[in-house]
């Protein structure tokens, strides 16, 4: 009974704690619904950094195009705000959002479909983690970096990310088979990479 | 299975997605194998590094204003539109032109139909013949419900609209009053068509489509001078 007790009284004020955060997240999206854009603004704040590290490496760790990408996420969002239903959690929403909007972005712009970032420029990455104070793993983000488009984003959405399989090949509109292969390739082309 | 059927299931491996049959035989090799074994622990270690890559990195300080800016470019391009519309109804000669072209249509639709009406009535005889008598009576008993609603709605618009008439150029009016004259002779041909023929839906869906111009063509109005 005691320890049941000890428990109750460390764990107790959590639940709470959350319930007040998930609360005051509904009322900013409710708010932001209405059109109110500063209650937009603190879901900003509160999602930014997550879909920035996401632009970021969906663009080859380009700064200048990730930065662009995440406006046009937020400016979509906001446009869309009223299509999200909290049927799945707001920043799965967002994610969601982003890689449409990168792959929407990237079949209207033909001229960056086959970009592969050389290794002399992912110097941008590192640029943009010092600038952001955030200690970054620069040899294995600049590996990233460099791997072609199709399987970076299959390594990016799986292996950091943590999406399924099925969610990407989905998202990205190819077979589970085709998601796996681009994985594989990614994996392999990121070993021979960092073992140079 | 082979070397190199293995090593296309190593990645499953590593990632725990291999199924449990497959997965024995695989460690098995894996134990064996140097070359398997060294690309499992590389393979292991990536997805390590990936791992531990930063789920969140801070966006440059003037993101926010740029999307501020582009929801305020929005949200005011919106308020323009709206205004330019408003005020494009709110022109005595759009509106006017719009009664004059409810009324073209409403006269034209009532020709139209008094033309052919011996024939379609004949065809609706002929269908209500075939499909029994149950559901035209049905129809006309929803269609008088339906008329009920329409004749309180026109009231209540009708009352609106006197009291805001004198906020209408007095040639909109006179277009206005001749369109819904129009209208409700149309109303009238029909209502007496269905007198005479009751299981005629032709007539029933003519008569609300006519019922329905007409409520149209006057919350139109009002909502036109109570903008103005």
């Amino acid at each position: 009974m005691k320890t049941s007790a000890v428990a109750s009284d460390t764990i107790g004020p959590l639940p709470s704690t959350i319930g007040e955060e998930k609360a005051a997240a509904l009322d900013s999206i409710r708010r932001a619904q209405s059109g109110d854009v500063d209650a937009f603004e603190l879901l900003y704040s509160e999602h930014s950094g997550r879909i920035y590290a996401l632009c970021l490496r969906l663009k080859a760790g380009d700064t200048s195009d990730a930065t662009e990408l995440m406006q046009d996420v937020f400016v979509r969002a906001w446009r869309r705000l009223s299509t999200f239903r909290g049927e799945c959690a707001f920043a799965s929403w967002l994610h969601r959002l982003a890689v449409n909007t990168m792959l929407e972005n990237a079949r209207t712009d033909n001229r960056r479909n086959a970009r592969v970032l050389p290794m002399d420029d992912t110097s941008r990455l590192a640029g943009a983690a010092r600038s952001s104070g955030v200690e970054l793993k620069m040899d294995i983000e600049n590996a990233i970096a460099t791997l072609p488009k199709g399987a970076r984003l299959a390594f990016v959405l799986h292996d950091v990310e943590g999406y399924q399989h099925q969610e990407i090949a989905e998202q990205l509109g190819v077979s589970v088979g085709t998601v796996k292969a681009q994985l594989h390739r990614a994996r392999r082309l990121l070993r021979e990479r960092l073992e140079r | 299975m082979t070397h190199e059927v293995i090593r296309h299931l190593l990645d499953d491996y590593v990632t725990g997605e291999l199924t449990e049959d497959a997965r024995g035989p695989v460690a098995d090799h894996i134990a064996a194998c140097e070359i398997c074994r060294a690309e499992v622990e590389s393979l292991k270690e990536i997805l390590a590094r990936a791992a531990e890559l930063p789920k969140s990195i801070d966006p440059p300080a003037d993101a926010w204003l740029n999307i501020r800016a582009a929801i305020e470019r929005d949200k005011s391009a919106i308020a323009t539109e709206h205004t330019q519309l408003e005020r494009f109804w709110r022109r005595p000669y759009v509106l006017a032109a719009a009664v004059v072209l409810v009324a073209v249509l409403s006269s034209g639709g009532t020709a139209l139909y008094m033309n052919s009406r011996d024939h379609d009535a004949n065809s609706a005889r002929a269908t209500a013949t075939n499909q029994g008598t149950e559901s035209t009576p049905a129809s006309l008993a929803a269609f008088t419900i339906e008329e009920n609603t329409y004749l309180r709605n026109v009231a209540v618009l009708q009352d609106v609209l006197d009291q805001q008439e004198a906020s209408l150029a007095p040639e909109t009016v006179a277009r206005l009053k001749a369109s819904l004259h129009t209208i409700d002779e149309a109303i009238f041909e029909a209502r007496n068509a269905l007198a005479r023929d009751p299981a005629n839906k032709m007539l029933i869906e003519m008569l609300s489509g006519t019922y329905r111009q007409k409520v149209d063509l006057l919350r139109r109005t009002t909502e036109m001078t109570r903008g103005s």
